[in-house]
């Protein structure tokens, strides 16, 4: 029996999970500016090279970091298995990410191939030295809760999306770019949204929203055959998509009535969760519901549309939905983690979480986002917003930013000075 | 007789609930909300008792695992009964935001801390101490906190 997840110093150090989080924010603050600096025109097409930059720089950019991050840290306490020489390879893993997503981001910008041949690799090289040793870590667990059994169908999934990816980018390079070019992109880009990141919020949200809220508990078919019923759904989508396209929209179809039952059930069980405090997770999962329910409707009527309204698709599930998620996850996840491991450290005079994070511009952050993702939509019909809705978009990302690094610097203060106790004691204590 | 797993995890629940109506309360009046937090600090305690007095005892000799998970959790009751003396200490200064930050603390810490019971810890025991289960449930079940 792996008893690792129960011991404080099997679980990754504070800096594995903060490096990945800290920067999220930043490239979405890049992918923001570019945005900015746009032309509207180019930007309503999906296949040019700038909406593909900057819709990677905060796919890969913001969503990849923060999902990397969250499993380096949730694995062991959720799963209870450790990650295989998880220090060194996070370290390793995300300077290649950040020199990958550099190269791609400005490769696809300002056509440097070069830059995009770089890119395919490190960015492949980055996800796979995580992925894969998390996979083996999952193969590991013996307690398989449905939480555990969602992440690795996610990362599955984030595996082959990788993979079509890496082979997308090196093709686009080689300027070899074939029919089969736009039926890989895709499966790659559905996969990683529904299946990478879906699935995995899916899953922690079995877990989160009954611990965080008191929330009630997911019923036993949601929590036993959501995840698998949704990664048929993905399958027989990419099977319909290549071979019988005129029957893709009846899976589009399955796949958005799981979804959207998912957030359906998400705003009931808030709604009857015992905790009584509304903060601004609740509120982005609040949100989160709605533009997921608006996207996955818009999603799949835009197939009768000849997919022409994919962008703004794009935008209110990436963004009103995945995002929107992670954020409100940020929020409680980087406070917890520096009061728990300055705690662990014998410190007991810490701030509680709410003094880490100022309420008032969390909600202020949130607010802008939320009208960020309004203007977007509305700047595909009305070109005339999208400036505007970029600068409350960058705005959010740097309060963003301002909000999760409050509580690393108080954690960088503290831990410069003595702790009350002296914890290397109590080990000892124990061995004697 | 129930399974020392379910046992032990009902109480959590049990625990659970009082937490919820404690922060219901306390979102009204602090004031009001202190005879509640006693309840959950009580039942707390008491559910820490049960662990370390009887079946973290066991589990011990029978395994001879002094130093692994349990030494681990004993470390967590301690960090978690400091967070709710707090909680009673910001109570008496009617400090509201202060309260709300340490049950935002505690909350995470202790669903964390019975997310590693539940799913690893009781189900070693479970099987470790399967022929003495009703032994030890009854145990727990008597036990008169000190």
């Amino acid at each position: 029996m792996e008893l690792t997840g129960l011991s404080t110093d099997q679980a990754p150090p504070i800096s594995a999970p903060l490096r990945f989080f800290l920067t999220a924010p930043i490239f979405a603050m890049l992918a923001g500016v570019l945005i900015f600096t746009t032309e509207a025109q180019t930007l309503m097409s999906r296949y040019s090279y700038e909406t593909i930059a900057i819709t990677h720089a905060l796919t890969i950019g913001f969503l990849g970091f923060v999902m990397l991050g969250a499993l380096t840290q949730m694995l062991p306490v959720l799963a209870g298995v450790k990650i295989y020489k998880v220090e060194s390879l996070t370290i390793a893993s995300y300077i290649l990410l950040v020199i990958g997503l550099l190269s791609m981001v400005f490769g696809l910008y300002f056509q440097k191939q070069i830059l995009n041949f770089i890119a395919s690799g490190t960015l492949t090289l980055g996800f796979l030295l995580l992925i894969i040793p998390m996979l083996f870590a999952i193969k590991k667990v013996v307690n398989f809760t449905p939480t555990v059994k969602a992440m690795g169908v996610s990362l599955v999934f984030a595996l082959l999306s990788i993979l079509f990816g890496a082979h997308l980018l090196a093709s686009h390079a080689n300027s070899n770019i074939t029919d089969s070019h736009y039926i890989f992109a895709n499966i790659h880009s559905v996969w990683a949204i529904f299946g990478f990141a879906g699935l995995l919020i899916i899953g922690v949200a079995f877990q989160v929203l009954p611990m965080f809220y008191v929330a009630p508990r997911f019923k036993q078919f949601c929590k036993k055959r959501v995840v698998l019923l949704i990664s048929i759904g993905l399958i027989l989508w990419a099977v319909t998509s290549i071979f019988f396209n005129s029957y893709a929209v009846v899976t589009k179809i399955w796949i958005g009535i799981f979804f959207w039952a998912f957030v359906t059930t998400v705003w009931i069980k808030l709604n009857q969760r015992r905790r009584p405090i509304t903060d601004v997770t609740v509120l982005y999962w609040r949100s989160s519901s709605v533009f997921l329910t608006i996207g996955i409707f818009a999603w799949v009527f835009n197939t009768f549309l000849d997919d022409k309204m994919i962008v703004p698709v794009s935008i209110l599930i990436g963004g009103g939905f995945l995002i929107s998620i992670m954020i409100g996850m940020l929020y409680k996840i980087i406070p917890f983690l520096v009061w728990f491991h300055l705690n662990a450290r014998g410190y007991m005079n810490i701030p509680t979480m709410n003094e880490m994070i100022d309420k008032r511009v969390s909600k202020i952050q949130y607010i802008l986002y939320v009208l960020s993702l309004i203007g977007f939509t509305i700047s595909y019909f009305y070109p005339k917003f999208l400036e505007l809705s970029s600068l409350s978009f960058i705005l959010s990302m740097i309060l963003l930013e301002y909000n999760v690094i409050n509580p690393v610097l108080i954690y960088s203060k503290i831990i410069k000075t003595k702790p009350d106790f002296d914890m290397s004691a109590f080990g000892m204590m124990q061995e004697e | 007789m129930a399974s020392i797993k379910e046992y032990l995890t009902n109480d959590h629940r049990r625990c659970d609930e009082i937490f919820a109506s404690m922060e219901e309360a306390a979102n009204e009046s602090l004031a009001d909300a202190k005879e509640l937090t006693q309840e959950f600090v009580d039942a707390t305690e008491r559910h820490f008792q049960m662990e370390e007095r009887v079946m973290f005892a066991e589990f011990e000799q029978k395994t001879g695992m002094t130093q692994g998970p349990t030494a681990m959790m004993r470390q967590e009751h301690t960090q978690m009964r400091s967070l709710m003396q707090q909680m009673i200490d910001a109570i008496d200064a009617n400090n509201k935001d202060k309260f709300f930050g340490l049950t935002e603390t505690l909350m995470i810490l202790l669903q964390q801390h019975n997310m590693k019971e539940e799913q690893m810890l009781y189900t070693m025991a479970q099987q470790h101490l399967s022929a003495d289960a009703d032994r030890i449930v009854d145990m727990m079940d008597s036990i008169v906190p000190e």
